[in-house]
């Protein structure tokens, strides 16, 4: 009888054994997921590569780090020999590239986590580290310094998610989007999850992140969003009751090439609230009568997915 | 500076820093409380452990050395379990409670 064997104390022992030698052979996998838009110096992706090729070089903590790459990014530049020397001679030195055709940065995270899942084994914690950001400056050093604190975390903490989180004044782009549009349409469709999202994060479609290889397992299992995938992250911690931390890795401003326009402000409130519709339908079509509240939700959605279009008009236009 | 144990930023082998300890200062700005101490991992909660001093200017103040790593911890403000404002991180403690967080390198 299986039961019974698996109960013995010598199976006992062998189970506690190979759990350590898990915990023995625990590997963070960092996975950097190379900006779109080709900056017009490498100053900020070299400060990201120094990190890189540190995380590389130490083996017994860290697996080989992914990079992603989206091929029309490497097809933009491909005659371009400052792109190809940087692929060539740091990129490709301190980190397996992955190109991958993406319809979105999500879709990029997919494919890094899901590979570097791949070759997880069952301790492993994975580590997301977006490329478009000023890491050349000297608050970008700095939050450098602290992002390796979001593995740690998992691994220290038993945690299951740790968001990054970074500083930001009240009228950067970022921050009206998550005031006016994230959490608004969140407390619209999620109440009371939003809720308790916010009681750790302001940030909670930050890019800056790391998770534990069992909720990332059913992360991947699940649907994957094209977008706004942290958001998605943190309803599905909470619909499971998963252990989030939130850490402040500093401050820090996107490059000017990743910064929000408008339009680009207003794309990222009208994808959240397309997310968030759908997730609620999922979550909810098995359930009679689920059509009639979700008309109410839709109705009140629309109206608060307009008036955050209205501000963040007058406030980025 | 840059060695293979110091370096300016960025993840290093540690194995010097996981004995070591280095002092932390706490402070809590409270100054109606009547008591105040530091509770959390390094201490098992214990209220009785770390009882904080007030200082001239009424905030509560507590040096502590903690190991490399990363700390839960939390105010217990008049028997009441408070977040620390200035805290680099927030989680939950293993009673579902929300607690700070300070790394320590």
């Amino acid at each position: 009888m299986k039961q019974t064997e698996a109960g013995t104390p010598g199976n006992q022992r062998e189970a506690a054994k190979s759990e350590s030698a898990a915990v023995q052979n625990r590997k963070i996998h960092p996975v950097v997921i190379y900006p779109f838009k080709q900056p017009s110096d490498y100053f900020d992706l070299k400060a990201l590569y120094e990190l890189i090729a540190r995380l590389d070089a130490e083996k017994d903590k860290y697996a080989r780090p992914i990079t992603v790459m989206d091929r029309k990014t490497h097809y933009a530049m491909e005659r371009t020999k400052p792109f190809l020397d940087f692929r060539k001679n740091t990129v490709a030195r301190h980190s397996d590239i992955l190109d991958a055709w993406c319809v979105d940065t999500c879709q990029m995270w997919y494919s890094g986590l899901g590979m570097a899942f791949e070759k997880g084994g069952p301790e492993d914690v994975y580590w997301l580290i977006p490329g478009d950001f000023n890491y050349g400056t000297a608050v970008g050093q700095e939050v450098l310094g602290r992002l390796h604190d979001l593995p740690e975390i998992i691994v220290e903490l038993q945690q299951d998610l740790c968001i990054g989180e970074i500083a930001t004044d009240h009228n950067n782009s970022k921050q009206l989007i998550d005031t006016y549009g994230t959490f608004a349409l969140l407390y619209n469709w999620f109440p009371a999850e939003a809720q308790e999202i916010r009681q750790f994060t302001e940030r909670p479609r930050s890019e800056f992140l790391a998770v534990r290889r069992g909720f990332l397992g059913e992360l991947l299992r699940q649907r994957w969003y094209a977008y706004e995938q942290t958001v998605v992250m943190l309803l599905q911690a909470v619909f499971s009751r998963k252990r989030i931390s939130r850490f402040f890795v500093g401050n820090i401003s996107d490059v000017p090439e990743g910064r929000e326009s408008l339009a680009s402000a207003m794309q990222q409130v009208e994808r959240t609230e397309r997310v968030l519709k759908t997730l609620w339908r999922e979550r909810h079509e098995s359930k009679a009568g689920w059509t009639e509240q979700y008309r109410v939700l839709e109705t009140q959605s629309e109206q608060v997915l307009r008036t955050a279009l209205i501000i963040l008009q007058n406030l980025l236009g | 500076m840059t060695s293979k144990n110091m370096n300016s930023f960025g993840p290093l082998p540690r194995p010097i820093a996981k004995k070591t300890l280095r002092g932390v200062n706490f402070i809590c700005n409270a100054p109606q409380a009547q008591a105040v101490s530091l509770v959390g991992d390094f201490n098992g909660w214990n209220p009785a452990a770390h009882p904080m001093r007030q200082m001239p200017d009424r905030a509560w103040f507590l040096k502590v050395d903690l190991h490399h790593g990363h700390h839960r911890y939390a105010f217990l403000v008049d028997g009441t379990l408070t977040l620390d404002p200035r805290a680099q991180g927030i989680t939950r403690n293993d009673n579902g409670e929300r607690v700070s967080l300070v790394p320590v390198s």
